[in-house]
């Protein structure tokens, strides 16, 4: 268990169980406190191949229970251990509903090392809610665990492309198991973090005036942090897909001001559209349209809660603030369930975004 | 030009920028329902751009004094606190229009400054009016509107109205203030507001109903009992409420709207679709189905009305209700009401719908409960004591919004022993996340055209014209059933409990 004592693993996790006891454990640990309820939609899986992932995935889940009830499965795996074991730990997050009741959901933590991570299946999935869905949330680079036995169990699949290092590879097993499994759910983390910037783009285009320039837009900008090119991928294609732009020629890589990308609207106008990845800027800093007659603009600065919107075309001005994503994982995860639903939205963009990534 | 941007963004209908006229604007529903409403909306990132709201009303005041009366009241409410940077923004679209509901000029004025808005923002016309002004305004507002051209629909834009409740006071008033409202707008595009339908839990009756297979082979006259609707108020008179409340009663405040809206959502057939129509002819149907009560000896027989003599809530001593503030000493105003109501239809035939509203009750509740009917006298109804109580399938709609259904099983041990136990959903526990308010979701509808969660004229009427016979045998009739007492902080009068007794039932406790 690398750089964590046992005891870093009691404090965050609970009491450690025999795999075998985890249920009776879990019933002594409600016995205990006749005062709180037991809650729970879903089961909410959380797996990482990280050192120690599973105490930090145990404070996000604390996090999480607060809006989203759930049977919490948290997973760390070693695989390149020598020593082949599982241990499992209990505990439940407790919060005061609406300052009122004391609602607690459970928590069992897997530590799965060596050879042992092959019964991950068996072992973990044993101790799900039955007939809630399972929400499974894959951290860091899809593995060989993630296969037909693993995903042919999952409702929504939850992951982060700004994490892999690969992203046509991770893309590439997604779009697999989707076609495996139809019913499979994804849902990028990576998506979710430019939901607010598509809201205020979408508020901003129901004026009349934006949405009669739209078919003239001659320049589309989308800034991002460099570490999170995919959000700035999804958004051009989301704008792609949602206008009905044509690609007109080429993209151009490499360009000094970043990726460049043309496009033609049906009326015929020009798009010169760029991706510009600035380490400065927040995960999401920008997403702005100039026509001759109109610009439109979203903008996140690093860290701020706010979007500033803003729409100028002739006299006509709008400026406001509306809230932004959160860079919290844990909080953006929250948004996902809240939303829940079947992501069609997401779907619907992702064959033009794959066409965008393995264009490259 | 459509906005391609919105589609799948939201499921919902998508709402308009428009420009909010809030007539009344001074009141305490301006105050504390509709301005913070809207800021939530704008919290939330969900109103659209562009949206204005200009406050009509006689006091005298400025922009800037409106925007910081509200800005109290905004910090004090706000569901989702108050971030001074978004109230900023939002508060620079807030303005305020002096004007006597009465002066046409004043109209004239508004016309002006719509227009002016709409030049700045580039032609959009929206219009959404919000009559929140009291009831005696309704006319001359309407009138005015419509004699300054701002009711006109500008080219691809829309002018809508929401009028808030009372819809007149009996069905008279009612079909006049429809006749009113008809004459300035049209049909489609008049959204009467009854903030019951926008509560979550209230939408979440027909999710139930129709989402999930197991419950509509049972929603009939062969598997259910009895339907029970109650609508508790732990408070009387405060604040001055006492002189509005006795004009009007617990029949015309409550029953008439909320309560027969939510008996209509629970006795409704499945609609063709989730259109606005589709829904609202659904309702209306039960609504044309109640059994009229037009008789003194049909009311006295189906409803009781009462009021509280002097006792204690919540450990607190309260007085009577004709001794409350500003309430006739005489009254023959009930604080009280509780009724059977009839369904005639295929489905509901036999089966009596009780409806209870009170105030000064133990505590405050509203809720729908489906009393299934007993199973058959045969195995373990054939044992002494028979089955404790048939299942009963509970609808809370506030507070502590879920949904509750009562089993019964068996007890631990060697002999066969049987109590009722109940599964119990709470929203606030399984979604921590809190509920918009009811005015925000109808707000967002308002401007997205969607007219499902707003009463249609002809179900308003109907609903009037089933209270107004109970009205007339009450009030005009030779042979007026009695006014029943009961004792504040108690369940109601006995009265109410013989109306269940007759037919062997009881009211679920609370």
């Amino acid at each position: 268990m690398g750089d964590y004592a046992d005891n870093d693993y009691a404090l965050a996790l609970g009491k450690e169980v025999a795999i075998a006891d985890v249920d009776k454990e879990l019933r002594l640990l409600w016995e205990e406190d006749k005062a709180s309820t037991n809650a729970s939609l879903i089961n909410l899986a959380v797996y990482s191949e990280r050192q120690g992932a599973i105490i930090k995935n145990s404070e996000l889940v604390q996090i999480i229970t607060r809006e989203h009830a759930c049977r919490a499965l948290l997973i760390g795996v070693d695989r390149d251990s020598p020593e082949a074991s599982i241990r499992a730990w209990i505990t439940a997050h407790c919060h005061l509903s609406h300052g009122r009741k004391s609602v607690c959901c459970e928590q069992v933590a897997f530590q799965l090392t060596g050879r042992s991570t092959g019964r991950l299946r068996n072992t973990v999935f044993s101790h799900l809610n039955s007939d809630l869905p399972l929400v499974f949330w894959w951290q860091g680079e899809l593995s060989s665990l993630f296969s037909e036995r693993l995903y042919s169990l999952i409702d929504r699949f939850i992951f982060d492309s700004s994490e892999w290092s690969n992203p046509e590879h991770g893309y590439a097993c997604l779009s697999e198991a989707m076609q495996s499994e139809q019913s499979l759910l994804p849902m990028d983390i990576e998506w979710t973090r430019s939901s607010q910037i598509r809201m205020a783009i979408a508020g901003l285009f129901d004026d009349p005036m934006a949405a009669n320039a739209l078919e003239h837009v001659s320049e589309l900008h989308v800034v991002v942090h460099p570490d999170h090119r995919m959000a700035g991928l999804q958004l051009l294609a989301w704008v792609i897909q949602r206008t009905g732009w044509k690609r007109s020629s080429e993209l151009s890589l490499d360009s000094d001001l970043g990726d460049v990308y043309y496009y033609e609207t049906s009326a015929g106008s020009s798009v010169t559209a760029k991706i510009v990845s600035d380490p400065l800027s927040a995960p999401v800093g920008k997403m702005e349209f100039i026509a001759p007659s109109m610009e439109v603009r979203a903008t996140r600065e690093v860290g701020s809660p706010y979007i500033r919107q803003e729409l100028h075309a002739g006299e006509h001005h709008i400026e406001r603030r509306t809230p932004s994503n959160s860079d919290d994982s844990a909080e953006l995860v929250m948004n996902q369930l809240s939303r829940a639903g079947n992501n069609s939205l997401y779907c619907a963009v992702m064959p033009e975004f794959l066409g965008l990534l393995n264009a490259e | 030009m459509i906005n391609p941007f919105r589609k799948d963004l939201e499921s919902r209908s998508r709402p308009e920028a428009c420009t909010v006229v809030i007539f009344g604007a001074t009141g305490d529903l301006t105050h504390r329902k509709l301005i913070p409403a809207l800021y939530n909306l704008q919290v939330e990132g969900a109103l659209p751009a562009g949206v204005k709201i200009i406050g009509f009303a006689r006091r005298e005041k400025s922009d800037e004094e409106f925007r910081l009366g509200l800005e109290v009241v905004n910090k004090k409410v706000s569901r989702s606190g108050h971030d001074d940077s978004i109230w900023q923004d939002y508060a620079e679209n807030i303005h305020y229009h002096k004007s006597e509901f009465q002066d046409a000029s004043g109209y004239e004025r508004l016309a002006d400054r719509l227009d002016e808005i709409d030049r700045e923002r580039g032609g959009n016309g929206n219009r959404l009016f919000y009559i929140a002004s009291a009831p005696e305004y309704f006319d001359d507002i309407l009138a005015n509107i419509k004699n300054a051209g701002i009711n006109r629909n500008k080219s691809g834009c829309w002018s809508r109205v929401i009028v808030e409740k009372p819809f007149g006071t009996n069905l008279p008033t009612a079909k006049h203030l429809n006749k009113v409202v008809s004459k300035t707008f049209r049909e489609r595009d008049t959204y009467r507001i009854d903030h019951y339908l926008g509560k979550e839990t209230a939408q979440n009756i027909m999710v139930l109903r129709f989402a999930n297979a197991i419950f509509e082979p049972l929603w009939n006259n062969r598997c259910i009992e009895q339907i029970q609707i109650t609508c508790s108020e732990n408070l009387g008179m405060e604040g001055g409420r006492g002189g509005y409340y006795d004009s009007a009663g617990a029949m015309r405040d409550m029953v008439q709207n909320h309560l027969l809206q939510l008996l209509s959502l629970v006795a409704m057939e499945p609609p063709t679709d989730l259109s606005a129509d589709g829904v609202r002819d659904e309702k209306v149907k039960v609504l044309r189905s109640l059994r009229q009560w037009d008789t003194p000896e049909l009311v006295a027989e189906n409803v009781v009305r009462a009021q509280y003599t002097a006792g204690h809530v919540d450990g607190e001593n309260v007085v009577g209700y004709r001794d409350e503030d500003r309430v006739d000493p005489e009254s023959m105003t009930e604080s009280y009401v509780a009724l059977r109501v009839l369904v005639d239809t295929w489905r509901w035939s036999g089966v009596p719908f009780y409806v209870r509203m009170g105030k000064q009750l133990p505590k405050k509740a509203t809720e729908i409960s489906i009393h299934f009917k007993e199973p058959p006298t045969v195995l373990f109804n054939a044992l002494s004591g028979g089955v404790p109580g048939g299942n009963v399938l509970v609808m809370r709609i506030q507070p502590d919004e879920g949904i509750s259904l009562r089993m019964v099983s068996k007890i631990p041990g060697s002999s066969l022993r049987m109590e009722p136990v109940k599964m119990d959903f709470h929203y606030a526990t399984s979604f921590g996340k809190g509920s918009p308010e009811a005015y925000e979701r109808l707000l967002l509808d308002s401007m997205a055209g969607d007219a499902t969660l707003f009463a249609r004229r002809d179900e308003v009427e109907e609903a009037w014209k089933f209270i107004d016979h109970i009205h007339h045998a009450w009030h005009e009739s030779k042979a007026a059933p009695v006014m029943s007492e009961y004792v504040a902080g108690t369940w109601g009068p006995k009265e109410a409990d013989d109306l269940l007794g007759k037919n062997g039932h009881k009211w679920r406790r609370l």
